[in-house]
């Protein structure tokens, strides 16, 4: 039998809870080794219950979940090679950091001396060295966070999962261990499921992310592909700030909204099907009124340290939000330059594995060019 | 100003323990000092520490931990089970609702119930064991004190049960510990204060039961506080009664301080 890529496989997976909707309907996936992954969604989206049954904390309702190609539907949380970093850390408030880190190698019966070398080095490897006999209490979140990781990776599991690790940590910290968790990952080389709600973690971290809402995985793929690729208004909106306006495909490279013809580089759409269109805020420029494709008025102006937010409305009274380095007069006309590049146009109700075939076509019509 | 209208909320309640706590000690342990003919000495501490006290003390101390070990070892499974139904709120009442009926009441129901005529006899008849002895045995005194005091072990525990944070537990077994090893390592030992108020709430009081003693143990059990009320209400000897009391009080202040050690 050929070794099998894929670590964790899911076929059809459905979790339902009494008769309530599934908080996970009908999911297929594979995560292969040595990457790091993102479930990304809303609260409630399903994310942490795809943590829960890979960990074996809860068993799917129908479908199946494969282990390095074994079926572990029904095997138990303390016999998978999988281990998690909880959003709250769940360290034991009995036990000292020590005691905490060692209790995975405790519970196997490692001898004593290699526990304390295991123990030692999971600390050293999270920059914790001399915390060995600090209560859980007396640490600080971010600390506690380096904790839960020794204590996760100290029993060298496959997997790690991550379940919003950094959600309760401040900003500028946040920002350090998203650096520090990257970096964790890539010595370790095993495959890291990170889940988290914050669109900006999953785009910075992530080799490959996956876009969930109401159960179902909405878009995979890169960060970049997401980014610029969203396949329908829910991902748009979700991952970055996005100006979506209703329009129709006049032919393939042409498409219209606001009442003009745009040049595009989209295509493999019917000859004037509706869609909608998505810009960026950072890819739109604000220039002379009589010099830009669009004229609009400005409503309202943050300022965001990095950047203007400039909020503004057309003449049909929609909203395009800009941001821009350049500040602008609230009140005034002004006008917006974008290339055509900028422009992503998106099929309505278009399926994943639909919008996938429509992105191939049209890279062969490229490559045929 | 405003630290003095405080103070004077606080005179009832200091009233109250003065008087109802404070005053009813100092006067047991003066008490404490008189033999049965009233004079002034140590007579009666000499006293408690003959054999025939020391036994009592001892027996005291026996049945308040038989007692307990045995609420503690049905309360905690119950506690657990009690977190994770559905209703715990309805059920928590329905364990809490026999604490609301008076002691004696609920005494005399089992001299009935465990009678030679009572319901328990009429069971055993049915499965061919003739009418038994069951009133006026350590069984029955076991069996009673138990049925009163469980409420008072659960309730802590539960507590405590409930303040456990369950992600504590999918953490123990995301590290590769069995249920089993789960309970040992993680879910007891965090639980450990509420078994703790849990026996001090059933040991102290039952180390002082009289009145279950002669209804349901026919004064075949004989505790200390089956002593002090035989002292003060039969041999008249209140002395010797405060004496006995003085020692119980030094012991349930010594467990209190032993098993409230907390974290």
């Amino acid at each position: 039998m050929l070794a099998e890529q894929a670590i964790i496989r899911f076929e059809n997976v459905t979790k339902q809870y009494d008769e309530d909707p599934p908080v996970l309907d009908d999911v297929s996936f594979e995560i292969e080794r040595g990457k790091f992954y993102t479930l990304l969604g809303p609260s409630g989206c399903g994310k942490t219950t795809i943590l829960r049954l890979i960990a074996g904390l809860t068993e799917p309702t129908k479908g199946n979940i494969y282990f390095n190609g074994k079926l572990v539907n029904h095997v138990p949380a303390n016999e998978r090679q999988v281990n998690t970093v909880f959003q709250d850390y769940a360290l034991f408030p009995h036990l000292d950091v020590y005691e905490n880190v060692a209790f995975g190698l405790r519970v196997k019966k490692m001898k004593k001396a290699d526990i304390d070398a295991k123990v030692k080095e999971a600390l050293r490897f999270v920059n914790l060295e001399g915390y060995e006999s600090r209560k859980i209490q007396e640490m600080s979140g971010g600390q506690k966070q380096r904790v839960a990781i020794a204590r996760a990776i100290v029993n060298e599991p496959e997997v790690l999962l991550l379940d919003e690790p950094l959600s309760a940590l401040d900003l500028k910290l946040r920002t350090e261990m998203q650096y520090e968790l990257r970096e964790l990952q890539r010595r370790l080389g095993i495959t890291f499921i990170f889940v988290t709600h914050d669109q900006e973690e999953a785009l910075a971290m992530s080799d490959e992310i996956f876009v969930l809402n109401k159960g179902k995985i909405q878009q995979r793929g890169t960060p970049t592909d997401i980014y610029d690729e969203p396949i329908n208004r829910f991902v748009a909106d979700f991952i970055g700030e996005s100006n979506i306006i209703p329009g129709k495909m006049i032919k393939d490279f042409l498409v219209e909204f606001n009442g003009k013809v745009f040049e595009c580089v989209d295509q493999g759409f019917h000859p004037n099907e509706p869609v909608e269109i998505v810009i960026r805020p950072e890819d739109l420029e604000i220039t002379e009124p009589d010099k830009g494709k669009l004229r609009v008025r400005v409503d309202s102006q943050l300022f965001r340290g990095v950047h203007y937010e400039i909020c503004c409305y057309d003449e049909d009274g929609n909203e395009w939000l800009v941001h821009s380095t350049k500040k602008a007069a609230v009140g005034e006309e002004i006008g917006l330059h974008f290339d055509p590049e900028a422009i992503h146009v998106m099929r309505l109700g278009e399926t994943e594995e639909e919008f996938d075939k429509r992105l191939e076509s049209y890279r062969e019509v490229s490559h045929a060019k | 100003m405003q630290n003095r209208t405080r103070n004077i909320y606080l005179i009832p309640y200091a009233l109250w323990i003065v008087l109802f706590v404070v005053a009813p000690i100092l006067l047991i342990l003066y008490y404490s000092f008189f033999d049965i003919d009233g004079h002034f000495g140590l007579v009666n501490y000499e006293k408690f520490f003959t054999p025939v006290y020391f036994k009592m003390a001892l027996s005291s101390f026996w049945y308040a931990f038989l007692i307990t070990a045995i609420c503690l070892v049905i309360s905690y499974p119950t506690a657990y089970l009690l977190t994770k139904t559905k209703h715990k709120q309805l059920w928590l009442l329905l364990i809490i609702l026999p604490t609301w009926i008076n002691l004696l009441l609920k005494a005399y129901a089992f001299l009935g119930i465990f009678g030679t005529y009572g319901f328990a006899n009429a069971v055993l008849g049915l499965f061919g064991i003739g009418p038994k002895q069951i009133l006026f045995t350590d069984f029955s005194f076991l069996f009673v004190s138990v049925y009163i005091f469980i409420p008072f072990m659960i309730l802590p525990i539960f507590n405590a049960l409930e303040e456990l944070n369950p992600s504590l537990t999918d953490a123990s077994r995301d590290l590769g510990a069995s249920p089993w090893t789960t309970f040992r390592r993680v879910i007891f030992p965090l639980t450990i204060d509420g078994v703790k108020s849990g026996c001090q709430a059933v040991f102290i009081p039952a180390l002082s039961l009289f009145m279950l003693t002669r209804l349901i143990a026919g004064n075949r059990v004989i505790t200390l506080g089956t002593a002090i009320e035989e002292h003060f209400l039969v041999t008249q000897d209140w002395g010797m009664g405060s004496t006995v009391a003085v020692f119980l009080i030094l012991i349930m202040a010594l467990i209190m301080i032993v098993t409230g050690i907390r974290r």
